[in-house]
Parts: structure tokens; C-alpha cells; sequence
């Protein structure tokens, strides 16, 4: 701990007792810049695409070009993680295997890509816990923080820790889609004809060229007689598939790894979005209460009292030609949508909280020096909701991910070919009793596995933050932490 | 000898004796001015419905570096009083005049301006300060407010505060967490006095702390007034507490102050019979001693439907009786709760159910007017006179009006009390009683109360 002596000292800015001890925030520094570094193509890549992407959508784009040459250009340079890095696709000439990984088997090039993006991503997130250690010990002014104990609930809080395991498996495989999956997007399944392959012909014992979509025809899955591309398997191309492939020959592993691309993006994206909505009602009904109240009640309860799915179906229905119904295949017009009816929920799981804490004599406090009503809602009222936003939040989530794949199921959602989940399983649903049963069951399981990521996530949290709904054991780490006082 | 909470009392309350003649710095000055304060909370519903009075019409003026308290039991509007003259809550008429303003009509940019002046500390020092900042941060925020000097010098002058109310600078990176009740109470006075405001309310700052640590606490309060040169308004329910440290006090009820005075004089010369009552509630030390307690019947009422004359007509020990009935002291007790019963009745709303039953004839819970008169008056005799008004008043509540049968009562049994709001009357140097016995043509009210049976305190 620091010294905290009676000096001019302790009350220095954090940048002063940075400049007084740097060595280790260097230290640290250096290894996050490392460890950035190794994948910085990939970030700018991403980041100038999104811009790009952005830009693109206003009236005469403007930029929008520059950005997407300048993010073709970082998706050029070599990194980490990349297919060129740890290539698995390859063709056996015979007597070895040629392109792959050091000549490995693609199985284990594909395998030694995959663990590695996982190490990338565990590394980086173990060096951020890191610093947010050193920063406790060596630059924070307080010794204790209300949150110091948050996180150690967290810590000791194991079925929430399995959902954030969980989480990040989901999230890592999202943002990096191109690089998990055995093949890519783009030629596997968005433009199969426009791609060729080598493979090695056993019959005539030589190494022909194919183009990707004829490849796919003879490795489709579909039930019967030897029609089937199961989990952990080559096909007659010298492809591995992980988990099989799809009915169509396409590998499902990179069909998976872009619909969670999907699915996330719908889930966080219209979560973002409907908690800011339900947080700022929730604030502006709890400070000013009255009319502002009531007028919020009903119009929560009226979007209530529309039936969702059938709203869905109908909205989806009306936009079909709309150009918000182009972006990303429909999972911007989801956005809106999911927002749009979930916010009351979220709304209605902080007003109390918010209710609550409205109440407390420190906004009296604060309203009593004239501070403004936007930073009394902000920075007094705020931190105490969004705990439970959070909470109901990755609740939610889950519900909109089943959601989104339910209506892929029924062939209202995401537009094919942007793989989605829920068309995995309509897809293989008559194979469910063959030997392609992979086709509905691993989307199927995976859809269980994620949800229930979320729901143990929000668990952990709401224990962490609220010990009190745990029982004895939470009163007891409150005395602790109420004794410690000076 | 173990220290008990009895014995801490009594230290408080000996402490008040010795320490009351040299709390007297006040210049004479007024600083504030209160005239006809009035604070409504409209009705919950959508519709409108009775406010609640919660500060119906007081009048009364705080000297400059005087301490002035209010007292009164709970609900009675003294923290209402004191968060309208902070402007927490918006004046519903009246004015408050602080050093020549009027700052019921201050908004925007000036009442920001003028609230440093005034400053507030809370009763609950769980609640008044958020648990999620700093100590720091916390004294730090009214600064912040305000734009008073660089970072450093706010930071520097934080410290300085933190060193005056009796806690450590390096206290300043703790959380609120981190502190007894006592100490989050001089948190919560160190960012009070941020701002150096001239007046303070002070809402019950210690009835939520260990007698131990009142003490303490009021102290700190004192060495911080005489070195400031505070104002401050202490409301409380503790009279100990109040005769310890306040100079003035107003005895509040229902929204009415109804004695204003100098401490001394109030306590130990009660004028008003409410501020009587009261008194008589304070705990005798010695076990020995036999004084009979005023007892006030029944319960105060509804803010929302005040009693029309005295505000304390409906309890009073004293109350005016109209001369043209003679009955005994007991009859008039039962005369007073059947009163009770009717003006409750008279307030139950009835369900559209029973109103629609009452129209179809049946029998509804309400209208027992009989029973009522059987359970009041069964056990003593009625004068003729008495009997009649109140058969008469059953016939209107058999009818299932008891609004007719409340005014009926009224009109009966009724006196100035009851009709006409007193006046304030100065009883002697620099206090004020608001009792319609102070009037030359009524008997006073402790000559009346010796009268009806009563211990008082004066001679």
C-alpha cells in the first residue's frame, strides 16, 4: 500500500503520483502495447471499417472511401492471429501436406489457430486485471473503494464466474470470426463459386482444382448413406470440419462463429440502446416524479400490451424494401426493434431502485448547494441503478438472442447467406433423428450454453452488488466491510 | 462505574443547566424574517384532493449568530419549515426574508447564488451522504458547485474543513463506509459549512446518534457557531437537546407555531397549553417526584383537514366551552372523543360500493350512530340539553351524512376555539403564545388547567 502520510501529497492528481512512481505503469504500459501490437492490423482494420461503414451511410458518404482503403490497408499487414500466420487450409500431394501450418494436418493447424486467439484474448484480459491490480496498489489515494468489495464477491462467486467464462468464449468467438472458423465467410458461403481449391484426387492420385461451391456439393450433410460430414471429420476435399457441415456442404464451425458475429451485435446493440433509454426515464421519473412518472407508466405499459413477436413479424414484414432493413442484413432494423420493446422492462427493473434512491438525503444534499438536476441524476443517483441495469440487462440479452434466432427459425430474420443460429436449426431440424443431427443440436446447445452464460453472469453480479439477496452470508461480509473504519 | 445511556442522559441534560446563560452571542440583529409561511404538498392522486398543510401560516424571525429551535412532535411540519427556508421545498404564500430578501421569489441563477448562505445537515447520517464518493469528494462537491478557487486551493480548504469538524486529512480518500454515525455526521457538517454560509439547519442532527456521541456532536456545533458566527435553526423532538443549546424556541403543531420564546422562559414558564403538554412529557430524573402529566387525548389531525379555528382546539386540555351549556368536566371529555369519532367518520370516504347500498336502502358499516352514542355516553348522565344535540347529531349520521352531523356538533358544542384562528399574544418579554386564553376575557390557560385538575408548573 501507499504511504499515506500527513503530506501535500496525498491529495495529488493521479497524474502526479504516476510521474512520482512511473516504474511500474511503464512496465505495464510496455506489455499492454505488446500485446496490442501483435494484433493492431486487426483493431484499425476494424475500427477504420466501422467508420467507414458509418460514413458510407450519410448522404454522399464523405470519407467513406478513404476509410475502407485505409482499413483494406491495415487488413493487409501481417499479425498474430491471421489465417496467413497459421494457415489450415492445404492439400495433401500424396506424401504430405502442403500450405497447412508446418505441414501439420489442417486439423491440428486449425486446432493451434483457435487455442491461440483463445490464449491471445485470455493473455490480454489477465494483463488488464493486472493493471487494474498495480493501479490498487501502487496509485489509487483510497485504500478501500465500496467497489474493492464488489469485485471480490465476484471473485469468490464461482456459477457467476462460469457465465462470464462463458460470456467471453461467446464474445472472443464473435470478434474473431474470420480467424477461428476452419475457412472464411467470404468464400465458404457468401460466394462459393467465385473461390477455387486444390485437393488431392485418390482415385486419380493427383492434385486437382475445384472451385469451393462444386467442393461443397459433395460434402453436404443430409442424413442419409454416406451423405454426411459429421463433427470432428474431413471431408472427401481434405477439409476439416470441426462440427460438421451444414445440409448445403458448407462448414458449420464458420457458419457459428459468424452468426454469434450476428447474434451479439442484435443483443448488445439493442440492449445499449434500450438501457439508455430505460436509465435516463428511469432518473428524469425518479428526480421529478409526478406527471413525468405517470406519463412514462403508460407508455411503458402500452408498449407492454403490444404483442411482441407478432409486432416483429409485422415490422419485418413492413420494411422489407426499406433501406434500414439493408444493414447488415436486417440486424439494425432488430436493433431498433428489440429496443424498442424491451426498454419498458429494463425501465421497470430501476425505477424502484431509482425510486429509491432518489429518496436518500444526499440528493436533498446536493439540490441544497444548487448543484444542477443532470449531475445530481448522473453522479448521485446513477451509479446506484446501473448495477441493477446490468443485471437485468444480460437477463434480457439472452431473451433477445433466443428471439432473434426464433425468427431466423422461422425464416423472418437475418437474410440468408448471413449465418445466424436459428437458421442452423430450421435448416437441419428433419436430419434430427439421422446421422447429421449435428446440423439443429450444436446451434442448439450453443443457444442453451450462451443464455445460460448470460443468466449466471447477471447472477454473479447481482450477488456481488447486492449481498443482501444471498442471505446470512452477504450480512456478514457487510459487517466486515461496515468495521472497517477508522 | 459502567457508563449507561441513563447516566450519559443525565450528563446532557446537567451540561444544558450550566451551559444555557453562555449561549448568548446574538447581535439582535434579524437575519431572517419569516411572515405568514405557508407549504403545501398537493394531493397524491391525479385529481387534486386536500393538500396537506404541512407549514399552514407561521410567523416568527431569527436573530443573527441567535439559535433558534423548533420542536413539536413528529408530522408537525418543523422539517418542512426548515427545508422551505433553504428553499428545498417552494412556498406555497408567505415570505421569507433573509437579509433584506425575499427568497421565496428567488430562481435560476440568483437562488444558486444565494443558497451558500444557507446550508443544511440531515438527520440520517446513513443516508446524507453517498456511499459511492470519497469523503473528499463529498465535502469537495458544494466547492465544485460553486467554482470557488483552483483544484488545489478546494482540495487545501476540504482538508482545512475535514481538521475543524475533528476528523484527520487523510481522511480524505476514505468512503463513508469507513465511519461511525458520529463521524459521518461531521462529514456531513464539514460539507455544510463548505460554502461558509451564515445559516444552518440543522435537522435533528443527533437523534439518530448514541447519546454518547450527541453530546459530541453538539458541542462541535457550538465551538463552530462561536467561531463562525453561525445561525442556526435546530429542529428536533429531544427537548433536553433543545434546552442545551438553542437560545429561541418555537413550539410547533400542526403546522402552526403556537409559542415562540426565549428558551428559559419557555421551559420553565410553559405558556400555551400545547407547549404545557409537552413540557409535561419530559421524563422526571428523580423517581420520587409525583406530577401529573398532561395527557393529550386522541391524536393529532390530518394535515389534510385541519380543525378550522385553534389548531389544537381538538386536543386541548383547556379549551373554551360555550357558556350556555353546563355540564361536567367528564361529559365534555365524552362530548370531545364522540366529536372525534364523527369528524373521522365524516372524513372516511365512503366505496362506491356503500354509497350504492346506502342509496338501495341496506345497512351499511357506517351508519351505527347509536352504538357509537352507547359505547360514549353510556356510563355517565347527560344533561337534557346535551342529549338532545347529540340525538340530534345521530339523526343526521342515521341519514348517512356526516358532514351535516360534524357541523351540527360544531355549531352545539362549539366555541371561538373552534371557529375562529387566535391571534398571537405576547405574554411576557419577547415570547408569544398563540392560544385565544391569553385574550383579557378569558381566565389564563394555567389558571384554567389548575382549574380542571391539573399539576402546573408555574405557580
Amino acid at each position: 500500500m501507499m504511504e499515506t502520510e500527513l503530506t501535500d501529497d496525498i491529495d495529488q492528481p493521479l497524474r502526479d503520483r504516476l510521474k512520482a512512481h512511473p516504474r511500474p505503469a511503464l512496465l505495464w504500459a510496455a506489455g499492454l502495447c505488446v500485446l496490442l501490437l501483435l494484433e493492431g492490423p486487426t483493431y484499425l482494420d476494424g475500427l477504420l471499417g466501422a467508420i467507414g461503414a458509418g460514413l458510407a451511410l450519410l448522404p454522399g458518404a464523405p470519407g467513406a472511401e478513404a476509410f475502407a482503403s485505409a482499413s483494406a490497408f491495415f487488413s493487409e499487414l501481417p499479425h498474430l492471429l491471421s489465417r496467413e500466420l497459421v494457415p489450415n487450409r492445404g492439400y495433401y500431394d500424396g506424401s504430405a501436406w502442403q500450405g497447412t501450418f508446418l505441414g501439420l494436418e489442417p486439423k491440428y493447424a486449425w486446432l493451434i489457430r483457435f487455442l491461440l486467439v483463445y490464449a491471445y484474448v485470455a493473455a490480454l484480459l489477465g494483463w488488464l486485471w493486472y493493471g487494474y491490480v498495480l493501479f490498487r496498489r501502487h496509485y489509487r489515494a483510497a485504500n478501500w473503494t465500496p467497489t474493492d468489495d464488489v469485485i471480490d464477491r465476484l471473485r469468490s462467486h464461482y456459477w457467476g464466474l462460469f457465465g462470464l467464462a462463458v460470456v467471453v468464449f461467446f464474445i472472443t468467438m464473435a470478434a474473431f470470426a474470420p480467424v477461428v472458423g476452419p475457412t472464411t465467410a467470404e468464400e465458404n458461403i457468401e460466394g462459393p463459386y467465385s473461390h477455387d481449391m486444390k485437393y488431392y484426387n485418390e482415385d486419380t492420385e493427383t492434385v486437382e482444382t475445384i472451385t469451393i461451391g462444386e467442393a461443397n456439393l459433395g460434402s453436404a450433410s443430409r442424413g442419409s448413406g454416406d451423405s454426411n460430414v459429421g463433427i470432428w471429420s474431413y471431408d472427401d476435399f481434405g477439409r476439416f470440419h470441426p462440427v460438421g457441415t451444414l445440409v448445403s456442404g458448407k462448414d458449420l464451425f464458420t457458419f457459428l462463429a459468424f452468426g454469434a458475429r450476428v447474434s451479439l451485435f442484435i443483443g448488445l446493440g439493442s440492449m445499449a440502446i434500450a438501457g439508455f433509454i430505460a436509465t435516463t426515464l428511469a432518473l428524469v421519473t425518479a428526480y421529478y416524479k409526478g406527471v413525468t412518472d405517470l406519463i412514462v407508466v403508460l407508455t411503458s405499459d402500452s408498449v407492454q400490451a403490444m404483442p411482441a413477436l407478432l409486432l416483429v413479424i409485422l415490422a419485418t414484414v413492413v420494411f422489407r424494401n426499406h433501406w434500414i432493413a439493408e444493414l447488415y442484413s436486417g440486424a439494425m432494423l432488430f436493433i431498433l426493434l428489440f429496443a424498442l420493446i424491451r426498454w419498458p422492462g429494463l425501465w421497470r427493473a430501476v425505477r424502484g431502485p431509482a425510486l429509491q434512491v432518489g429518496e436518500q438525503e444526499w440528493v436533498d444534499a446536493a439540490k441544497s448547494y444548487g448543484q444542477r438536476p443532470t449531475v445530481i441524476m448522473r453522479k448521485h443517483m446513477a451509479p446506484y441503478i446501473l448495477g441493477y441495469l446490468l443485471v437485468y440487462a444480460s437477463l434480457t440479452l439472452g431473451g433477445v438472442i433466443i428471439s432473434v434466432s426464433a425468427l431466423s427459425f422461422l425464416g423472418l430474420g437475418i437474410t440468408a447467406p448471413t449465418p445466424e443460429w436459428g437458421r442452423a436449426i430450421n435448416i437441419g431440424q428433419q436430419y434430427i433423428a439421422s446421422q447429421s443431427w449435428h446440423i439443429s443440436l450444436i446451434p442448439g446447445i450453443l443457444i442453451t450454453l450462451v443464455v445460460t452464460g448470460f443468466n449466471a453472469f447477471s447472477d454473479g453480479i447481482r450477488d456481488a452488488i447486492d449481498p443482501q439477496s444471498e442471505g446470512a452470508e452477504g450480512g456478514a461480509t457487510g459487517a466486515a466491510a461496515g468495521g472497517g473504519g477508522g | 462505574m459502567p457508563e449507561t445511556p441513563a447516566d450519559n442522559w443525565r450528563e446532557v441534560t446537567q451540561m444544558s443547566e450550566s451551559i444555557v446563560d453562555t449561549v448568548s452571542h446574538q447581535t439582535g440583529e434579524t437575519l431572517l424574517d419569516v411572515q405568514d409561511l405557508k407549504t403545501y404538498y398537493e394531493g397524491g392522486g391525479l385529481f387534486g384532493g386536500d393538500p396537506v398543510k404541512a407549514v399552514d401560516g407561521v410567523n416568527f424571525e431569527i436573530a443573527r449568530g441567535e439559535t433558534f429551535g423548533l420542536v413539536g412532535e413528529s408530522g408537525c411540519g418543523k422539517t418542512t419549515l426548515g427545508r422551505t427556508l433553504i428553499q428545498l421545498e417552494t412556498a406555497t404564500s408567505g415570505t421569507v426574508s433573509f437579509d433584506g430578501t425575499d427568497i421565496t421569489e428567488l430562481s435560476g441563477g440568483d437562488l444558486k447564488q444565494w443558497r451558500r448562505n444557507a446550508q443544511m445537515v440531515f438527520q440520517d447520517p446513513e443516508s446524507s451522504l453517498n456511499d459511492r464518493m470519497t469523503v473528499g469528494e463529498i465535502i469537495r462537491e458544494p466547492l465544485d458547485v460553486h467554482e470557488q478557487g483552483t483544484a488545489r486551493e478546494r482540495r487545501e480548504k476540504v482538508r482545512t474543513l475535514l481538521d475543524e469538524v475533528g476528523l484527520m486529512p487523510e481522511h480524505y480518500y476514505r468512503y463513508p463506509h469507513q465511519f461511525s454515525g458520529g463521524q459521518r455526521q461531521r462529514i456531513g457538517i464539514a460539507r455544510a459549512l463548505a460554502l461558509e454560509p451564515e445559516f444552518v439547519v440543522l435537522d435533528e442532527p443527533v437523534s439518530a446518534l448514541d447519546v454518547s456521541v450527541q453530546a459530541q456532536i453538539l458541542n462541535l456545533l457550538e465551538e463552530l457557531q462561536e467561531e463562525f458566527g453561525l445561525t442556526y435553526l435546530f429542529i428536533a423532538h429531544d427537548l433536553s437537546v433543545v434546552r442545551h443549546i438553542c437560545d429561541r424556541v418555537g413550539v410547533m403543531y400542526l403546522g402552526n407555531l403556537m409559542e415562540v420564546g426565549p428558551t428559559e422562559q419557555l421551559f420553565q414558564n410553559p405558556e400555551n397549553p400545547y407547549t404545557r403538554a409537552l413540557l409535561s412529557a419530559i421524563p422526571e430524573p428523580d423517581p420520587t417526584a409525583q406530577a401529573d402529566r398532561i395527557t393529550l387525548p386522541g391524536s393529532p389531525p390530518s394535515p389534510r383537514d385541519p380543525p378550522e379555528g385553534c389548531p389544537f382546539a381538538t386536543r386541548c386540555p383547556v379549551r373554551i366551552r360555550p357558556e350556555d351549556i353546563d355540564a361536567s368536566d367528564e361529559v365534555w371529555d365524552r362530548i370531545r372523543e364522540f366529536r372525534d369519532v364523527i369528524r373521522e367518520r365524516s372524513r372516511a370516504e365512503q366505496s362506491i360500493g356503500e354509497r350504492l347500498k346506502e342509496r338501495l336502502g341496506f345497512e351499511t358499516a357506517l351508519a351505527d350512530g347509536d352504538e357509537i352514542v352507547d359505547e360514549e355516553f353510556s356510563d355517565v348522565d347527560l344533561p337534557p340539553d346535551v342529549r338532545e344535540h347529540v340525538e340530534q347529531a345521530v339523526t343526521y349520521l342515521s341519514d348517512g351524512d356526516p358532514d351535516a352531523a360534524r357541523a351540527y356538533l360544531k355549531e352545539a358544542f362549539g366555541s371561538r376555539c373552534d371557529t375562529e384562528t387566535p391571534q398571537y399574544y405576547d405574554v411576557d418579554d419577547r415570547r408569544t403564545s398563540f392560544c385565544h386564553r391569553h385574550a383579557t376575557d378569558h381566565d389564563a390557560p394555567g389558571e384554567e388547567l389548575r382549574r380542571r385538575g391539573y399539576d402546573t408548573h408555574d405557580g
